[in-house]
Parts: C-alpha cells; sequence; structure tokens
C-alpha cells in the first residue's frame, strides 16, 4: 500500500529551483532514502511533504489523499536543526506536542516513559533540554517526532552527529518503526546507513533527481569494476591481462581495477594457474562510489 | 481545533509563569507598591517628630516695630501652635540661629519707598520657605495690612467680613454629569473624581501591560523560532490557533499579575492609616461609575488584543532574540503616541484631537476612555469605536497570522516587504 506518493513535484525560489520534478513513492513499512549533497532540495521536499511550504506544481498525496489537516495527527517529522525548548522540562514540552498532534495527556505520556525507558534514559523525564548533551538532546528531539505514533514519519539526517552507540540504538529503532508498519522518508548524506536500511533511493543533485530505484537494481545497472583476489603465493604479470586497469597490493592479494566484467574471469584463470586462490571477489559498487560518480561528476 | 487552542494556551501561561524572571519582577514590582503606597504616611511619621514643638520664627525690625507686634499679637489671637515668634535684635544673631538650627527662618521688616502704608518683609531661612509657612504668613500680613489701614474707621465685624473669602465654586451642568449626579452635588464632585482615578489608572493599566505583555509574546514567537522548534509546531498545528494561542496564553498571565498586584494594592488600602488618608479624599468604592469601568475594560481587553497581534507579527519575523528589540520599535512607538493622547487630553475630553483619536482603533483604547469618563459621549458613538477596533483586531489579525505563518520558516536577515508580500500569497493560514 503507498503511504505517499509524490508526482511531479516542483518547487521555485524566485529564479532558482529548489526541486525540479521529483516523484516518489513510499509504501507503507518501507525506509526510503533521499540522498544528495548539501543545498539538493532534500529538506525543501521534506517541507513540501510536511505542508510547511507549497509546491508550485504537481501532487502529493497521503493514503491516496491530498493534504488536510487531519494528517497532522498521522506524521511525524524531526528537523535537521532539531529544536525543542531548551528551558522547559523534557516531559512537559514532550507531552504538549504530542497533545498538539491530538494524542490525549495519559497516553502521550505513558508512550514518553516506553521511549525514555527503551533508550535507557528514565531520569531524563525531569531533566531540561539544556541540562543534556548534543547527542542526548538529539534523542529527545527523535522521542518527540515518534511519541505520537505517526504512521508517516520524516526524518532529516536522523543521525549525524551521533556516536556509533547511539546511531546503532537509534537504527535498531527505525527497523522496529518500519517492521511495525511506519512508512519512513529518511535523507541522510552518510551511504552506509542508507544501504543497511532503505530498499529504494532517489539521489538529488541541484534539484535534479539523478538516480532512483531500488538500491539493487540501482548496483546491478552500474559495472563490478573491483576486483579482490587473495592467493597463497604471489602472482605476476597481472598488469598484462587485457583489461586490468590498475592493479594494487595489499596485505594478502591484490586489489585489481578492470575495464570489462570479462576480464574478471580471465584474471581467476591466470591466478589460478599460478598459485591457490584463497578468495575471489568481484565486487559491487557501494552506494558512496555511485553518488560520488553521479554527484560528484557534474559538479565539476 | 478547540482543544488544541487550549493546550496551547494552557503550555503558554504555566511556562511563563514558572520562570523566575517573572516571579522575580511581580515581586520587586509589588513591594514597589507597597513602599509607594505607604510612602505618604512615612514620611508623616518621619518629620512629625519634629513638630513636636513649634518652629522659631525670628522677628527683626527697626523702625516697623508697630507691624512686628500686630503679628504677634495675631499669631497669639489665631491660636497657631506650629509657629511661634522670637523677637531678634541684631542679623548677624539672627543668621547664626538659622545656622545652629535654633530658629526656621527670619523675618526682616524693612520700609518700602514704594508703599508707605506697609513694609516691606523679607523672609530668610534655609532653603525655601515651607508651602504651609508660606501661606500662613502671607495671609497673616495680608490681615495685618488690612487692620493697620482701616485701623479705625471700620469695625472688627466688618474687617472679618472683609477678610472672609469670597465664596466662588464651578457646576458642570452637562448631561452626562447630570446623570451621574442624581441632584447630588458633592457626590456629583466625587463621582467626577473617582472617575478621574478610574481613567487615569486603565490607561497606565493598559500602557504598562501592553508593553510587557506585548513584548513577552513577541520574545517568545522569536525565542520559539530561533530554537528551530517553531517547524514541529507548524507542523503540528494551525498558525492561527498557534498565534491565539500564545497571545490569549500571555494575556492571562498578564491578568494574572494584575490581580497580585490588585490584590497587594487591596490590602493595602485596608491598612488602618491609608482607609483614613481616602477619607480625607473623600472618596469611596461606592462612587466607581460601573458603565465607566465596564467600557473601559472592553476597550482595554480588545486594545490588548489588537496591538498583541501585531507584535505577533512582528517577533514571527525576526530570527534572532538580539534584532527583537529594534523590529518591535515600530509598534511600541504606536502605544506610547495612545497612551500620552490620552494622558495629555484627560481634562480636554472635548478636543477635536480626542474625538478624532477615539474612531482610529489604535488609539481609541485611550481616547474612548477619556471621553467616556471625564467628557459626554452618546453611546452610539462608543459601540461605533467598539465595531471599528474588533473589524481591526480582525483584519489585523488575519493579516499578523499570514505573516506569522509566513515569517516563522523565513530565517537569516529580516525579510522586506516585497518578499514577504509574495511568500503570504503562497501560504493558506
Amino acid at each position: 500500500m503507498v503511504s505517499l506518493q509524490l508526482d511531479h513535484v516542483f518547487k521555485q525560489y524566485g529564479e532558482k529551483t529548489a526541486v525540479n520534478n521529483i516523484s516518489l513513492q513510499v509504501e507503507q513499512g518501507e525506509i526510503y532514502g533521499l540522498l544528495g549533497a548539501n543545498g539538493a532540495g532534500k529538506t525543501t521536499t521534506m517541507r513540501m511533504v510536511l505542508g510547511l511550504i507549497y509546491p508550485d506544481g504537481g501532487d502529493i498525496r497521503y493514503h491516496g489523499k491530498p493534504y488536510n489537516n487531519e494528517l497532522t495527527r498521522i506524521m511525524g517529522y524531526l528537523p535537521e536543526e532539531r529544536g525543542l525548548y531548551p528551558k522547559v522540562k523534557i516531559s512537559e514540552q514532550i507531552v504538549y506536542l504530542a497533545r498538539l498532534r491530538g494524542m490525549s495527556k495519559q497516553d502521550a505520556d505513558k508512550s514518553l516513559r516506553y521511549w525514555l525507558d527503551r533508550f535507557e534514559v528514565p531520569e531524563y523525564y525531569d531533566k531540561r533540554i539544556e541540562e543534556l548533551s548534543k547527542g542526548n538532546q538529539q534523542k529527545m528531539g527523535f522521542i518527540a517526532a515518534i511519541v505520537h505514533k505517526p504512521q508517516i514519519l520524516i526524518l532529516d539526517e536522523a543521525f549525524s552527529g551521533l556516536d556509533p552507540v547511539n546511531v546503532e540504538l537509534l537504527k535498531a529503532t527505525v527497523k522496529e518503526l518500519r517492521d511495525n508498519g511506519t512508512s519512513i522518508l529518511f535523507s541522510t548524506h552518510r551511504m552506509e546507513h542508507v544501504e543497511e536500511l532503505c530498499r529504494r533511493i532517489t539521489i538529488l543533485d541541484r534539484s535534479n533527481t539523478v538516480v532512483q530505484g531500488e538500491i539493487k537494481e540501482i548496483k546491478s545497472r552500474y559495472p563490478r569494476e573491483e576486483v579482490i583476489l587473495y592467493t597463497e603465493g604471489q602472482v605476476n604479470r597481472l598488469e598484462s591481462i587485457p583489461g586490468v586497469k590498475s592493479v594494487e597490493r595489499v596485505d594478502r592479494g591484490y586489489h585489481i581495477h578492470i575495464g570489462t566484467p570479462d576480464t574478471a574471469q580471465l584474471i581467476l584463470q591466470h591466478a589460478m594457474a599460478e598459485t591457490t586462490v584463497e578468495r575471489f571477489e568481484i565486487k559491487e559498487p557501494t552506494l558512496n562510489q555511485i553518488f560520488i560518480q553521479e554527484v560528484g561528476e557534474s559538479h565539476e | 481545533m478547540n482543544n488544541r487552542l487550549g493546550t496551547i494556551i494552557g503550555f503558554t501561561f504555566k511556562n511563563k509563569v514558572k520562570t523566575k524572571s517573572f516571579l522575580v519582577t511581580t515581586l520587586v514590582l509589588a513591594i514597589l507598591i507597597t513602599i509607594g503606597m505607604n510612602l505618604p504616611y512615612i514620611i508623616k511619621q518621619f518629620s512629625s517628630g519634629d513638630d513636636g514643638k513649634a518652629q522659631q520664627i525670628g522677628l527683626l525690625y527697626g523702625s516697623q516695630q508697630e507691624t512686628a507686634a500686630e503679628l504677634e499679637k495675631y499669631a497669639a489671637a489665631s491660636g497657631a501652635k506650629d509657629f511661634a515668634f522670637v523677637k531678634g535684635s541684631n542679623e548677624d544673631q539672627l543668621k547664626q540661629d538659622v545656622k545652629d538650627g535654633k530658629l526656621e527662618g527670619y523675618l526682616k521688616f524693612e520700609e518700602d519707598p514704594a508703599d508707605k502704608s506697609f513694609p516691606k518683609v523679607v523672609y530668610a531661612g534655609k532653603g525655601d520657605i515651607s508651602q504651609g509657612l508660606n501661606a500662613y504668613l502671607q495671609g497673616a500680613l495680608q490681615n495685618i495690612k488690612t487692620t493697620m489701614i482701616t485701623k479705625d474707621s471700620l469695625t472688627a465685624e466688618q474687617i472679618a467680613a472683609l477678610n472672609k473669602p469670597v465664596s466662588f465654586s464651578s457646576l458642570d451642568i452637562s448631561d452626562h454629569a447630570k446623570a451621574s449626579a442624581g441632584g447630588d452635588k458633592e457626590k456629583a464632585n466625587n463621582q467626577k473624581v473617582m472617575n478621574y482615578v478610574i481613567v487615569y489608572f486603565l490607561m497606565i493599566l493598559f500602557f504598562t501591560s501592553n508593553m510587557m505583555t506585548g513584548n513577552m509574546i513577541a520574545a517568545e514567537i522569536t525565542a520559539e523560532k530561533s530554537s528551530r522548534i517553531m517547524e514541529i509546531l507548524i507542523t503540528s498545528v494551525s498558525p492561527l490557533s498557534q498565534m491565539f494561542g500564545k497571545i490569549i496564553g500571555i494575556f492571562l498571565v498578564g491578568i494574572t499579575q494584575i490581580a497580585a498586584f490588585g490584590v497587594v494594592i487591596g490590602a493595602n488600602l485596608m491598612l488602618p492609616n491609608n482607609v483614613e488618608m481616602l477619607k480625607d479624599f473623600h472618596l469611596s468604592p461606592s462612587d466607581i461609575n460601573i458603565a465607566v469601568m465596564v467600557y473601559g475594560l472592553l476597550f482595554y481587553i480588545f486594545g490588548y488584543f489588537l496591538f498583541a497581534v501585531l507584535y505577533a507579527a512582528v517577533g514571527s519575523m525576526v530570527s534572532r532574540t538580539e534584532e527583537l528589540g529594534q523590529a518591535v520599535m515600530p509598534v511600541t512607538m504606536l502605544g506610547l503616541v495612545t497612551f500620552y493622547i490620552g494622558i495629555f487630553s484627560i481634562n480636554t475630553p472635548e478636543s477635536m484631537l480626542i474625538k478624532i483619536t477615539s474612531f482610529i482603533p489604535f488609539t481609541a483604547p485611550t481616547s474612548m476612555l477619556v471621553r467616556i469618563g471625564m467628557g459626554e459621549i452618546p453611546v452610539w458613538q462608543i459601540l461605533i469605536s467598539l465595531a471599528l477596533l474588533i473589524v481591526a483586531i480582525l483584519v489585523c489579525g488575519w493579516l499578523s497570522a499570514k505573516i506569522y505563518r509566513t515569517g516563522v520558516l523565513m530565517y537569516g536577515k529580516r525579510p522586506s516587504f516585497k518578499e514577504l508580500r509574495k511568500a503570504m500569497k503562497a501560504y493558506k493560514i
């Protein structure tokens, strides 16, 4: 079931096009990755989804319906510059925010306590935001975004500025929310998170969609250009194999860049003839490489 | 939606009232009010110690012995206890006595070349002569002069009749005065004084609470904007509910503060020394004109909301608290103008200025108050002015909500009018 659908959404600020005809679909229980360099239009897209700003063209639908006031109950938002009241007790402000989104006071309090326990910080209930470290403030912002059990969750750079332990904690939470049926629109420029969490992505570059689709399918579109070869003994004359671009010697073997996929087979045959092969892998390109290739190229 | 408005009002109110700055300000002001109200009594307590014995005033005369003697006689006859005259022989000695504090001052009698009938009298003392003493001496000397000139030609009764002041007083015969007077002149006068007090009080209340709460509203909104919680808020609730929730919440804060001051003032008025003072002024709560009070409060509340929406609009356009002071300047100026028009015109409620400004929504809260309390005004004019005020609130509220909706998402430099107008077109409220 499609929770969120953007259809040729377009936004212009003065002369500058901020988002150019973006179309995407987020299904129920899916984490959709929105990637892009700074200023590519991720935040603008998210703000349009939230109804903060109106698109100049195109259509956004939520469970098939256009924007309406009921949506505030089912949407959650963690802004990039997450904000909470610095001087107000966490319990008070998060319950307040949940109530603004239509939750009852009791339910909000129960939900907040659940999440504080879940993040193993129940003592923050009576603390003020200004007393917490930056990472913990962010955790509170995250709780504020999910406390009312939203069906559509918008996370703008949710993991930036967190230590690895907390990143794992939030990642696990995000996955759990997904498995419970929440549709999540997720923006980041950390590719490893995307590969782990998202099934489908859109890469934006200066307001244009440059790559879109399932990660697996996207990767298959890009040639596999790296071969990892670990062997017992030495393999000589690898450079002389036709199609090999470069050879890098590493501790237990070689990293070889190749021009065409066929070359990989030649390398394997060559290596097997010379010594015992311990490991042979034709690596698929990482998203990082694809991103740099797509976004980096056009920046030059 | 109403439910959420209530949530916002409650949250705003609770958090504002709990802040240290609010508690401290309220407490300090309450103490100042208490001190201020009891100051006359305290001063009296301190100064009455000196009044135990009569003030000694020296008399210096050469050839004017007769006048001086008459003065002493007059003082004795009138039974004045506060002053006593002491004969002095030379001026240096008297000066020394004044310096030492033995004498309050001394009177010097000199021949007046321009007026042979009566000498010139100079009072010499430390600092300025006190008002009571001045009046007493002038009256006494005038009296003596009359006595001396008419010495033998008039009888004592005739002199007494001459010295009696002419009876002169004013009477307000306008409908307004008659209506409230009910024929009782003294009561009418008391009511007028009471009206004056109420009008004055309501104007000061309007001005101070407007300034304080208005700035609070603007500061709260700017703070929400700069802490970026605004993005979450504005995706949760409509900006209109948000803005009015804030305005009403802060309004309640202001009312709470005023109520606290009211209790302090009331408690102070109950003190015996102040009860006596009120009696001296012939003021009693029964003289309060209910109509003035009700209209005054109506204009106060509506005026508050008109200014509050302006403050909210300004607050939403500013990204940082430091820039706020400068940005609210125009609204503050408008408030000042409103206040001063009222204060300066309180005794001229029929002037053209006040008549015109009483129909301008921004100045109506004070101008109309002056006209209702101090002047004469048909009810239909009050109602028209109120209607205009309400229309102005709706228009400005709508406009402010638009600005608010637009402004809260604009960061960086303050938006120009052109940018604002363009952006406003893009948003529904």
